[in-house]
């Protein structure tokens, strides 16, 4: 659940940790930095007005200039020596093991580095730490982030989810970490459609000088638009394995068993994580996904030589 | 303001006990350790700190990341806002992760529903060391109190609430942590036939080992046999588990039931 007191909290510091190092700040400007609007502002600082030391005498409160204030200006003329507080072990674990997954799946910005610098020299270490995940080459990424940079496409050597080998040429836009894996979101000339590939699936990459054609879209370019509902039974020990797809509901069925609903947007993909859990799986609807892990299924069993 | 909050916003507490009795007596604010220090993050670099906080979002753990933003914005100069070709997606986090980072810090045992495969749910008290990241998925490393062994534990095998229990300070984290424990199982090394032009991934990990008619053989070295399992399988028969046979049949059993299940 959300703490809205808690953020409201941070925030009134951070204004008065602001002002002491910035002097004088108009409304719009606070605003804009901490990312709320301009009567929010004027409410914080009034609360801040009000606020202060124990005693909470005349003396004790902190003080803003009153003529300012009515120009729309935040002028602190005393803090009462309040400061924003430094980072609590869980922001600090957040932030820092985010940056580290992003740089395991080889997809951080160049910024990370000082961050991760300055973020250590406030608080040290964190006790969230990251496996390394399959290696991104260095020079496929840096002629994805140049192709970014000036806005040209690039020629990929690209090995896609049904391991076909193909060469396309891509207008690079983002990269993306789902799931701790990393995926250049990007415009595909050859299926002439926004694509998602991943960057541990490119060979090689090669810049070109010819410019874009096609702009980032908004949203997220992956589809997590759902085709079908699915509705999933299986024994309870193994819940845990489906209590992570995206928009499910678990209800119980009794002692033994669970039923799992959720959105299919790439059935291949569901039917993949089903086949992991396959021996715990009681009944699997609709038609549709049964057949794709089927389909699945007997490929690897054909594989195996049975 | 509880002693919780003021520890989730950032403010060292520390309770202070009667020596004799061992009750409560109070809480200590160490000042030195509570102010911000002074950092001031370019505009580039506060791209990147929303870029982390993305990762977290619709866990706790994503709340606490807003609070962090709010404190680097408080000693950062006013620049407008920097777009970031990047972004971060998690559907596989929980929020079992913020109260375990509490812990961990306070070193204090907690106690949780766990549910395994193998063995169902069973309540486990554990005086944690690590959440580790792998893989998108969440691990918790420490030792578990009743099995008297250092264990790992997915995360999102975690039934309802982690609980915190015991005093604070009730145990030392170890300096270093055996690599078997990163996350779970025992390494090892599988052989894996692959088809020409196939299996990319696995061929970057792995070792050419000859081939088999038609197949390249690969030798690849594993942490965990379940996720070298669950890899063939995604392969759809591009891959053919070899050996060791515990991978070859926890690959046919998983596609069999999955067959079995299929008919409907």
């Amino acid at each position: 659940m959300a703490d809205r007191t808690l953020g409201r909290l941070t925030r009134l510091l951070g204004i008065v940790h602001y002002l002491e190092i910035h002097g004088a700040t108009p409304f719009t400007e606070l605003a804009d930095h901490f990312g709320v609007s301009e009567r929010q502002v004027r409410a914080d600082v009034e609360t801040l007005w009000v606020s202060g030391l124990p005693g909470h005498q005349y003396d004790d409160l902190i003080d803003f200039d009153g003529f300012l204030f009515d120009q729309g200006i935040a002028d602190l003329t005393n803090s009462q020596g309040v400061s924003q507080v430094s980072f609590s072990a869980r922001e600090a674990a957040a932030l820092m093991g985010a940056l580290s997954a992003l740089s395991a799946a080889g997809a951080a910005p160049a910024a990370s580095a000082s961050v991760m610098e300055k973020l250590r020299g406030a608080v040290g270490g964190v006790s969230v730490d990251v496996s390394a995940s399959s290696p991104v080459r260095d020079e496929v990424r840096s002629v994805l982030e140049a192709g970014m940079v000036t806005g040209t496409a690039v020629i990929l050597d690209y090995v896609d989810a049904q391991d076909r080998r193909t060469e396309r040429t891509v207008e690079p836009h983002r990269l993306v970490v789902i799931d701790g894996a990393a995926y250049l979101e990007c415009w595909c000339r050859r299926a002439e459609d926004h694509r998602t590939l991943r960057l541990d699936r490119i060979a090689s990459a090669v810049p070109t000088t010819s410019e874009v054609t096609h702009p980032p879209v908004d949203t997220h370019g992956f589809s997590l638009t759902q085709r079908y509902a699915a509705t999933v039974t299986l024994e309870r020990a193994a819940r845990w394995a489906v209590e992570d797809l995206p928009g499910v509901t678990i209800m119980a069925d009794g002692d033994e068993t669970v039923t799992a609903t959720f959105g299919v947007a790439n059935p291949g993909w569901t039917a993949g994580r089903l086949l992991a859990i396959a021996p715990h799986l009681v009944s699997v609807e609709p038609a549709a996904l049964r057949t794709a892990l089927a389909d699945r299924a007997r490929g690897v069993l054909a594989a195996q030589g049975d | 303001m509880t002693r919780t909050r003021l520890r989730r916003l950032g403010v060292p507490v520390v309770t202070v006990r009667h020596q004799a009795y061992g009750d409560d007596i109070g809480y200590r604010i160490d000042p030195s350790q509570a102010r911000l220090p002074a950092l001031d993050f370019t505009p580039a670099e506060r791209a990147v700190l929303s870029l982390a906080a993305d990762y977290w979002h619709g866990v706790t753990l994503g709340e606490d990341a807003s609070h962090a933003l709010i404190k680097a914005a408080s000693g950062s100069a006013h620049a407008a806002a920097e777009a970031l070709p990047f972004a971060a997606l998690s559907t596989r986090l929980t929020d079992a992760t913020a109260q375990l980072v509490e812990a961990i810090q306070a070193r204090q045992e907690v106690a949780f529903e766990y549910a395994s495969a193998s063995s169902g749910t069973a309540r486990r008290r554990v005086q944690p060391w690590r959440v580790r990241l792998s893989g998108g998925a969440e691990y918790l490393i420490g030792y578990d109190v009743d099995r008297d062994a250092p264990r790992t534990y997915r995360l999102s095998r975690v039934a309802g609430p982690v609980k915190a229990v015991g005093d604070q300070g009730a145990f030392d984290v170890p300096e270093s942590i055996d690599a078997s424990l990163m996350p779970s199982g025992t390494p090892g090394t599988a052989t894996i036939a692959v088809r020409p032009e196939a299996a990319h991934a696995l061929r970057a990990r792995g070792r050419a080992a000859g081939e088999d008619g038609d197949w390249d053989l690969l030798d690849v070295d594993y942490t965990h046999l379940d996720a070298l399992r669950d890899e063939v399988l995604a392969l759809g028969g591009a891959a053919r588990a070899v050996a060791p046979d515990a991978l070859v049949a926890a690959v046919r059993s998983h596609a069999r039931a999955a067959l079995e299940v299929a008919r409907g």
